[in-house]
């Protein structure tokens, strides 16, 4: 039997090379230092995409697009059996996983971990995280029911903000002039085709790059010599962490998802008036914000364009980050850009709360 | 009816109890697990010859001192103000009961933070065998607070037949052993126990953690697993002791586990059940995490990974004791007082005479219709709903209007024999005129709710001034 | 390492086959298909439900019960409006009422009681009025959707209204 199982492996080790993989595992290593808890985050993201395809595809065995959007829906959470449970469990782990990417790209940043060589890395990265605000945004919709209507509706508004082209492009995605029926079926399209077929590839080349260049140190960590710094074999070591936290991440999405399940709420109707306090999703809450308080503080259309046009710069300004903060340890540029960090989360975090306060 | 009533906005008075309690139970299950291990450590120390550990142990029994001697006692405290805000009736009549049982307890509960003061502050000064008897004493000490405690607990979920026998006769003192040991008892005295014993584990690793790996590898390892070994009795043992106090806990209440009520849908399971899965869920979890934290990798096992696995451990007890409170429902003492305060022998006279009447703190007469219909409110409804937050009104009467609300107070006030919410609410009492001031005052909570006659919304015009 | 190394280091520190080694693989294989249960159950009932639950209900807007009109007075007749379970009741004052079944509540099916006349809901004791389908005691928020009922020779129409 045993005999039978190593000849097995022998035949297949042979074919695939499974044992340099596991070779080249056992000596990779994962740096240890006081800031090692922010190396799970990218593992902890990875793990709820993986849920999100999973109970995603299960999804899609009941759900249908289009105007029967809102009753499958129903059905699969009071007709079939723990539909309700996959449903739940597949949008917190959206919401779980878009707050772990947060995690993981601030602490990549403030461990400036996308120097050379890693730039790639963080510009995969980003692209991965604005993908996964669009996966949330377009799934968001797919309920049809008057939250998702009117957050779809209130969340258009942020691409008929841009000058000039702004208003085409939100028509294209809305398929008309008010979301209907063609919104869900594109959103749908864009939701379970083409952004997946970016998105996994683009995940698969991420995951490459950190396979390539291995765990950045710190600077702070960097600075010291080599002999000083510790590190744990990423196979079985690292490996088995990473599992524990998933284990974690589980348990809390299994928390949440049975405990709090997500509502259904009633089908959208574009005739009624919209609920008090629509708003968009969190993730999205700091732009929209954003957005708001310039069209208050300029006239017209001129201060939404104002808004939009910061907020662009200042995301090309974070994605450039690798292009201008390059010295290889701490110094005062490396300084400069970790204020910036720290100005980015604060406004991110200032706003969101504004935007949630002036709900009230 | 007798006591004020004590309103607490969005979350209510329960969670202030939940709240406390949680926190209470973390330490308080330490302070009796810990009680075990200290000794039993420095025994094993002491007889193998590990000075190491004693340094170790020493520092772990100063963290201990000041979270049960500090926290844990003032956590305590803590839950008799709450518990008599927010349940004065319950708890004077548990007081009534259990006098005598309290006052036994405070005798131990001396014992057990003086010898724990005594146990820190005697290291190295007293000789080793006697440090570790007042270490033992300790253990007696905090383990009898448990096993008195918790003949308290489990009589509010079933105080026994014997007890309700004699029940508001004014005897009830008489029945005080068989009230003491209960039908719960014993299951429930030895899964708290079981409890305790992983509880002293996890806060072990707390203190394990903070070794030097580089200075003393051996010993982080060896008191990182000895410590991760003190899981494995509450994981094995888990699963039996847990069937064994369900099959304890009367028909009536277990079938709480099976009903509909109170999810989103038919045919899934209730939230008491959804809570026992996650309570199931996530020690599996934590004997993984453990495993894969500690055991595999001692030298790496950091202070971030022993708060993961307390905050794992901090989400088991939560939804244990959340999940143990749901299943007494709808009673605060089984069978004899509902969770409204309201003795289940005072419904016929309270029905007849009116509720408000009855309470002392309240102006019956005079007030508006929607004064009054508030304060049934918060006398009958208040123990476990709000008005807009936790099981509000507001989402849970959502889109019925006044007379869709009629019709379920209705239903509550009858309560009859095949009623489903006999399963989990009390009885609506009250004179029929209470009832109607009540419906008016939950009509202005609904959102989609229009009040049907012009009269109602001149009162309500009225009442709002 | 291979097992056979294991298996001696095992037996070198005198913990065999129930040693602690072998007791951490029990209780990790144990804790394993815990959560294997705990996410195949689910899973697997989701997958199992019955697919034609899923028709659309939008389809039908019209159900012909052929022979319903032999139905004596003072009985009722369960049929699917669709995916929908539904009712129609042959009144004793020879009146045709069909109405939704679906509780309004929290969607149980509700049954017709001839001798009290009114539609009662098992799961929490709602009761609707037989006539109108109008919510008249307990919990249910709304009425029961009611459908329009045309006796013809080939038996009886419900249509929606």
């Amino acid at each position: 039997m045993k005999q039978a199982a190593q000849s097995v492996c022998a035949w297949v080790d042979e074919r695939l090379g499974v044992s340099e993989w596991v070779e080249f595992a056992r000596h990779k290593a994962v740096p240890l230092h006081r800031h090692s808890a922010w190396y799970y985050w990218g593992g902890v993201s990875l793990f709820f995409f993986l849920v999100q395809a999973v109970t995603g595809v299960l999804l899609l065995l009941y759900y249908r697009p289009g105007p029967d959007a809102y009753e499958s829906v129903r059905q699969i959470t009071y007709e079939i059996h723990f539909g309700w449970l996959i449903r739940s469990a597949h949008s917190w782990s959206g919401n779980l996983m878009l707050a772990a990417i947060f995690v993981h790209m601030f602490s990549v940043f403030f461990m400036h971990a996308y120097r050379n060589p890693r730039e790639f890395g963080w510009w995969s990265g980003v692209i991965l995280l604005l993908a996964t605000m669009i996966f949330g945004f377009s799934g968001y919709l797919l309920p049809m029911n008057v939250l998702a209507y009117f957050a779809t509706k209130v969340g258009l508004e942020i691409p008929h903000a841009l000058p000039v082209i702004g208003p085409k492009i939100a028509e294209l995605v809305r398929g008309g002039l008010e979301v209907n029926e063609f919104t869900v079926q594109r959103f749908f399209a864009l939701h379970v085709v083409v952004l997946p077929a970016l998105f996994v590839p683009l995940l698969g080349f991420h995951l490459w790059l950190v396979q390539r260049h291995g765990n950045a140190w710190p600077p702070a960590e960097e600075a010291k010599p080599a002999a000083a710094r510790k590190t744990i074999p990423f196979f079985p070591n690292f490996l088995m962490k990473d599992l524990a936290m998933w284990l974690i991440a589980l348990n809390v999405l299994a928390l949440l998802a049975s405990l709090f399940p997500w509502d259904l709420g009633d089908p959208a109707d574009p005739l009624k008036p919209a609920p008090p306090g629509i708003h968009p999703e969190w993730y999205y809450m700091s732009s929209f914000q954003v957005l708001k308080l310039f069209g208050q503080w300029f006239p017209g259309l001129a201060g939404e364009a104002v808004g939009m046009v910061l907020f662009t710069l200042g995301l090309v300004l974070w994605f450039l980050v690798p292009l201008y903060d390059t010295t290889q340890l701490a110094g005062r540029r490396a300084r400069n850009t970790s204020y910036f960090g720290l100005f980015a989360l604060a406004v991110l975090v200032a706003t969101t709360i504004w935007g949630y306060a002036g709900l009230r | 009816m007798n006591y004020p009533f004590w309103t607490v906005p969005h979350i209510g008075s329960g969670w202030v109890i939940g709240l406390i309690a949680i926190f209470h139970v973390m330490i308080s299950h330490f302070a009796v697990g810990g009680g075990l291990y200290l000794p039993l450590a420095e025994r094993k120390a002491l007889r193998e010859g590990r000075r190491d550990w004693l340094e170790t142990l020493r520092g772990h029994s100063k963290f201990f001192l000041v979270l049960t001697g500090v926290f844990g006692a003032v956590s305590g405290v803590g839950i008799w103000f709450a518990i008599g805000l927010a349940h004065p009736e319950a708890t004077s009549a548990l007081i009534h009961n259990f006098v005598f049982g309290w006052a036994v307890e405070w005798v131990f509960f001396m014992v057990e933070l003086s010898t724990a003061a005594v146990y820190y502050y005697t290291w190295d000064r007293i000789p080793e065998r006697l440090h570790l008897t007042v270490g033992w004493v300790y253990a007696v000490a905090s383990l009898f607070t448990l096993v008195i405690i918790n003949g308290i607990l489990t009589f509010m979920l079933t105080p026994g037949a014997s007890w309700l026998a004699v029940a508001g006769t004014g005897q009830e003192a008489s029945r005080f052993w068989p009230a003491f040991f209960n039908p719960t008892y014993w299951p429930s005295l030895f899964l708290r126990a079981c409890v305790c014993i992983s509880l002293a584990g996890i806060w072990a690793l707390v203190t394990c953690s903070r070794i030097d790996a580089d200075r003393q590898p051996e010993l982080k390892t060896e008191l990182v697993r000895w410590s991760a070994q003190w899981l494995v009795p509450s994981f094995v043992a888990m699963p039996f002791l847990l069937t064994w106090y369900l099959w304890c806990v009367p028909e009536s209440q277990r079938a709480l586990l099976s009903f509909g009520m109170s999810t989103i849908g038919p045919g899934v399971f209730t939230q008491v059940t959804r809570t026992v899965l996650i309570i199931i869920m996530t020690s599996a979890t934590i004997v993984g995490v453990v495993y894969f934290f500690a055991w595999r990798a001692p030298r790496d096992f950091s202070l971030a990974h022993a708060t993961a696995i307390l905050a794992l451990g901090l989400a088991a007890t939560a939804s244990g004791e959340y999940a143990r409170e749901m299943l007494r429902k709808p009673y605060v003492i089984g069978h004899y007082m509902f969770s409204n305060g309201v003795r289940r022998s005072a419904r016929d006279a309270l029905n007849r005479d009116g509720y408000l009447t009855h309470s002392l703190w309240t102006r019956p007469n005079g007030d508006p219709q929607l004064a009054r219909g508030e304060a049934m409110f918060r006398g009958e409804c208040m123990a476990c709903h709000t008005p807009d937050a936790y099981r509000g009104m507001k989402t849970l009467l959502a889109g019925r209007n006044r007379e869709a609300i009629g019709n379920l107070l209705g239903m509550l006030h009858a309560y009859k024999p095949d009623s489903p919410y006999r399963a989990f609410m009390p009885p609506l009492v009250g004179t029929a005129n209470e009832i109607d001031a009540l419906g008016d005052y939950l009509a202005t909570l609904a959102p989609a709710a229009k009040p049907v006659a012009t009269q109602e919304t001149g009162k309500t015009a009225v009442a709002r001034r | 390492m291979n097992e056979t190394t294991c298996h001696l280091d095992a037996l070198a520190k005198g913990e065999g086959l129930f040693g602690r080694r072998a007791f951490v693989r029990v209780a990790l294989g144990g804790v394993g298909l815990c959560y294997a249960a705990a996410i195949g159950y689910p899973v697997y009932r989701y997958l199992a439900s019955p697919v034609e639950k899923a028709a659309a209900l939008a389809a039908v807007t019209e159900v012909t019960l052929k022979d319903a009109e032999k139905l004596s007075p003072g009985s009722v007749l369960m049929f699917k409006f669709g995916p929908r379970p539904a009712m129609l009741i042959h009144h004793k004052d020879a009146r045709w009422v069909a109405l939704d079944a679906v509780c309004t509540h929290l969607g149980c099916t509700v049954q017709y009681q001839p001798e009290r006349d009114v539609i009662h809901c098992a799961c929490h004791g709602g009761e609707y009025d037989a006539y109108t389908g109008r919510n008249i005691s307990g919990p249910p928020p709304r009425p029961l959707t009611a459908y329009r009922v045309k006796p013809t020779e080939g038996g009886i129409v419900v249509s929606r209204t």
